[in-house]
């Protein structure tokens, strides 16, 4: 298992891991511009060039407007039941394994859930589905699993960080334990946690595309159907298609965060 | 102005920087000649350049225009890193490299200048001792492992690793308490005795650039020079005004500081050795206008003051040497006279005992002592004037 | 009726069976990422050498490399393999992987090397250190530790992500787990599933030990 000294070379880097892209300074116009507009024109193109081509049976069918809005909302849906579910669990989870009573807990459980970003999602995926059943929900809970170890460490490294003089004080000014943790410890280590609930909602809506591999809705269905039935045209819009709403999403993730990350820190 | 100095090691002729975006030069048209082996301190309020000063003269800090000469020669434009190799630089946080041992530390310059490794190893060693640390304990350690005055004395150590002519040195002891900066201070002075570096040194603390300057050059905004003087003469002498609050209140006290006991004419109080009668030391005092009689051992060694009232109950059957009052404040002759007269504050008759390596009695000083060496060090500096005032008066008769 | 044996059971016999084949799979899947992980750790370095000083070119290269790294792999893999010198196979993995492995690696060499004391760096400066000496000797060993961190986090992301690589051909584990899903119903299909996911994650384990030892290694006293 990882070193686990706590060194302050240790604490600096797992800070600085689990706090990602750095974010939160406010871009000029153009930089908030940029993405979307680029990501139109590529969705226009995309459509210029579906008009313009001959399609076969085949690709009419899974390129056909409905159909691939029908996969686009389902993908989304995945998308935020997943992280909506990593939002319910891995927070609690998080602040109980940072507890004074599970602190000798804490440097392993942080060891542990960075070791757990190697666990391959498709894998994840395929034993959730012959466990249980192929569908929308394994691919839910798959991916809430995947992306929670994520989660969960950031919420841990972001309330260890937290200057324990600050607490301290707080303490000694006669708040409870309650109060402390969702007045100082929990604001304090907002950003880190926005930081991890960004990178997990990027991750589910790319790994929400192998929920086709288990018979769930997604553009992934494009991609996948494109490549067993040899028709590469279909795979490369698909592919594009789950570029753009990946690209799109992190984007609105990234203001989400600018704006809601808390003054002053 | 023109004292001998022996010959210029630096000389900075219309030195200005400008900073982009400022309205203000940093420095503006800065003239100065820095003689060889002298410590030149440059001192002023913050942000009137001293700092951005030093740093153009090994060009951290590139100039916007005027020249540099090292030693004659005109390095404004050369090689900066080869310019640096020949100059100490010490600054205020030090900046020792954490991942390299002190050793490894010291070695930086020599290295990149290839001499051999033996050479190396004992300049470091060399270097070591110099400032007081022993090469076995410390060639090894890691900075983290040493305190604040130790990787101090270790940067100065990295600093004249290639043994370079010049040093520069930014607020050196500026981050250290004030005990071990004391100790620092002169522990560098006495080094400085042997090595005899041209150094420039920068700091804000007017008490440090009198103790450790040959010359101090008084700073205003843009490094406009207010006085370049010896520090008596700065004390005894200030320029203008700026310069008088810039010495702030008791020029006169730090004056005496740079006097020592050893310079001045002590004054001689009525002694008498202890196995003396008390009717004989009773006539010792009366043959003086003072008030007491000290009382020496065999070894001429004071012991104790006596006067009038305890000669009186020494009448009365009690021992003279165990009348009388504990002589207590005792200076070397090597004691600068503001220590003294720090000894005197609180002494029996305001004097101090001036004593030899064994402790003989010598002489005293007094508070008219004191006056005398003041009022001596003020007509010797109008006299040092005067020729040149008188001059002046001629030639505009 | 044949008697039910538990899935464990049924593991591990099946692991007895075909723990060689595994392992060599295991090892294909370790090649890659290892290639990749230079390539990206080359590639990243150098760009966070390059940009650590200056704002613009800094947040465009971090920029690039984050946009990267949200595309999700089973796009970028079908796309690339669509290009005339990749096609299937090997190739078109690794250079997706070092593709993704670019962001933590640049990222931490850009703050890795702003985080250095800058006492340390005038200090060099001051004595002499030319520019390029400055960045080998006092800057780099210095950001080392933060950078060996971004080049784990990548190795640890790379494996993962090579599973995916098995649905274009590429090598490793990943094709145990295909395997398996498209024999869903069989009574392999969980065995090779599983073994190709713990495998993945036992070589995560090996991996990370070893960086522990590299870093215990290469960082100096004076730092730790």
């Amino acid at each position: 298992m990882p070193d686990t000294e706590q060194s302050n070379l240790d604490q600096k880097t797992a800070a600085l891991v689990a706090r990602g892209a750095p974010a939160g300074r406010r871009r000029s116009l153009l930089g908030y511009l940029f993405m979307p507009v680029a990501l139109g024109i590529v969705l226009v193109l995309v459509w210029l060039s579906i008009s313009s081509r001959e399609l076969d049976a085949a690709e009419q069918n899974r390129l056909a407007l409905d159909y691939i809005l029908r996969m686009t909302w389902a993908h989304i849906l995945l998308t935020l039941a997943s992280t909506a579910l990593v939002l319910l669990i891995a927070i609690p989870v998080g602040i109980i394994l940072t507890r004074p009573f599970a602190r000798t807990m804490t440097p392993p459980a942080i060891a542990f859930f960075n070791i757990g970003q190697a666990v391959p999602t498709i894998g994840l995926l395929a034993i959730f589905a012959i466990a249980w059943q192929f569908g929308f929900f394994p691919t839910v809970v798959a991916l809430a699993a995947y992306t929670s170890l994520i989660v969960v460490r950031n919420t841990m490294v972001g309330l260890r960080q937290v200057d324990a003089s600050v607490i301290e004080s707080a303490r000694g000014m006669g708040m409870t334990k309650i109060s402390v943790l969702s007045r100082i410890e929990l604001p304090l280590a907002v950003p880190v946690i926005m930081a991890g609930l960004r990178t997990a909602l990027t991750i589910n809506v790319g790994t929400a595309t192998l929920g086709a591999f288990i018979g769930a809705d997604c553009l992934g269905r494009l991609i996948v159907s494109g490549f067993s039935g040899n028709r590469p045209y279909i795979t490369i819009i698909g592919g594009i298609l789950v570029a753009v709403l990946a690209l799109l999403v992190d984007y609105l993730a990234g203001i989400a965060e600018d704006f809601l990350r808390p003054k002053g820190l | 102005m023109t004292d001998s100095a022996g010959t210029i090691e630096i000389r900075l002729e219309d030195l200005s920087k400008r900073f982009p975006g400022q309205k203000e030069p940093a420095v503006e048209s800065l003239s100065m000649e820095i003689p060889k082996g002298e410590i030149v301190i440059l001192v002023g309020p913050s942000g009137c350049g001293k700092t951005t000063t030093m740093k153009m003269i090994n060009r951290i800090i590139e100039p916007t225009s005027g020249r540099i000469f090292l030693d004659g020669e005109d390095v404004t434009k050369v090689n900066p890193d080869h310019l640096r190799r020949r100059i100490g630089y010490v600054i205020q946080q030090i900046g020792l490299f954490p991942h390299q041992t002190i050793a490894e530390n010291i070695a930086t310059v020599p290295k990149m200048l290839d001499w051999d490794k033996k050479k190396i190893a004992d300049r470091v060693e060399e270097l070591l001792e110099m400032v007081g640390m022993d090469p076995g304990q410390y060639r090894d350690r890691y900075p983290k492992e040493l305190s604040g005055g130790q990787r101090q004395r270790v940067g100065v150590a990295r600093a004249m690793s290639a043994d370079p002519d010049v040093m520069l040195m930014d607020e050196p002891f500026g981050a250290i308490d004030p005990i071990t900066r004391d100790r620092l201070q002169n522990e560098f002075l006495r080094l400085q005795e042997d090595i005899k570096k041209t150094i420039i040194f920068v700091t804000h603390d007017i008490d440090e650039a009198i103790k450790m300057g040959d010359r101090i050059a008084i700073l205003k905004e843009r490094s406009q020079i207010a006085q370049f003087d010896t520090p008596e003469r700065i004390l005894v002498n200030p320029a203008d005004d700026f310069v008088a609050d810039f010495i702030g209140r008791g020029a006169s006290l730090k004056r005496l500081s740079l006097s020592r006991v050893r310079d001045v004419e002590l004054h001689q109080w009525p002694t008498a050795q202890e196995g003396a009668s008390p009717d004989e030391v009773r006539r010792v005092l009366d043959a003086s206008d003072k008030s007491a009689v000290l009382l020496l051992d065999s070894q001429q060694r004071p012991l104790r003051w006596v006067n009038a009232d305890h000669l009186g109950r020494a009448d009365g059957g009690h021992e003279l040497s165990k009348l009388g009052l504990p002589a207590e404040a005792v200076v070397q002759p090597n004691a600068t006279l503001s220590d003294t007269l720090n000894e005197m504050i609180t002494a029996r008759y305001s004097t101090a005992i001036v004593v030899d390596a064994d402790r003989a009695y010598q002489g005293i000083v007094d508070i008219d002592t004191i006056n005398e060496t003041v009022r001596t060090m003020r007509e010797a500096e109008r006299g040092r004037l005067r020729p040149e005032q008188t001059a002046d008066e001629e030639d505009g008769q | 009726m044949p008697d039910e044996i538990s899935w464990y059971e049924s593991f591990w016999t099946y692991l007895q069976f075909t723990w060689q084949d595994l392992a060599k799979l295991a090892l294909d899947h370790a090649i890659v990422v290892i290639i990749s992980v230079l390539l990206s750790t080359i590639i990243g370095v150098a760009l966070g050498v390059l940009t650590y000083r200056t704002e613009r070119p800094r947040e465009l290269t971090l920029a690039v490399t984050g946009t990267l790294l949200t595309i999700p792999s089973l796009a970028l893999f079908t796309l690339l393999i669509q290009l005339p010198l990749l096609g299937l196979g090997a190739g078109s993995v690794i250079l997706a992987l070092t593709m993704y492995g670019l962001l933590p690696i640049v990222r931490n060499t850009i703050v890795g090397l702003r985080e250095v004391e800058p006492a340390v760096v005038e200090s060099a400066q001051g004595m002499g250190m030319s520019r390029g000496k400055r960045l080998w000797s006092i800057e780099l060993p210095l950001a080392w530790p933060v950078v060996l961190t971004g080049v784990r986090v990548s190795t640890l992301l790379l494996i993962g992500i090579a599973a995916i690589g098995a649905y274009i051909n590429g090598p490793g584990l990943g094709d145990e787990i295909f395997s398996g899903l498209a024999q869903i119903g069989s009574a392999t299909a969980l065995n090779q599933v599983l073994s190709g996911t713990l495998g993945v994650i036992v070589l995560a384990i090996l991996f990370d030990l070893v960086y522990v030892a590299i870093f215990r290694f290469t960082i100096p006293k004076g730092i730790r």
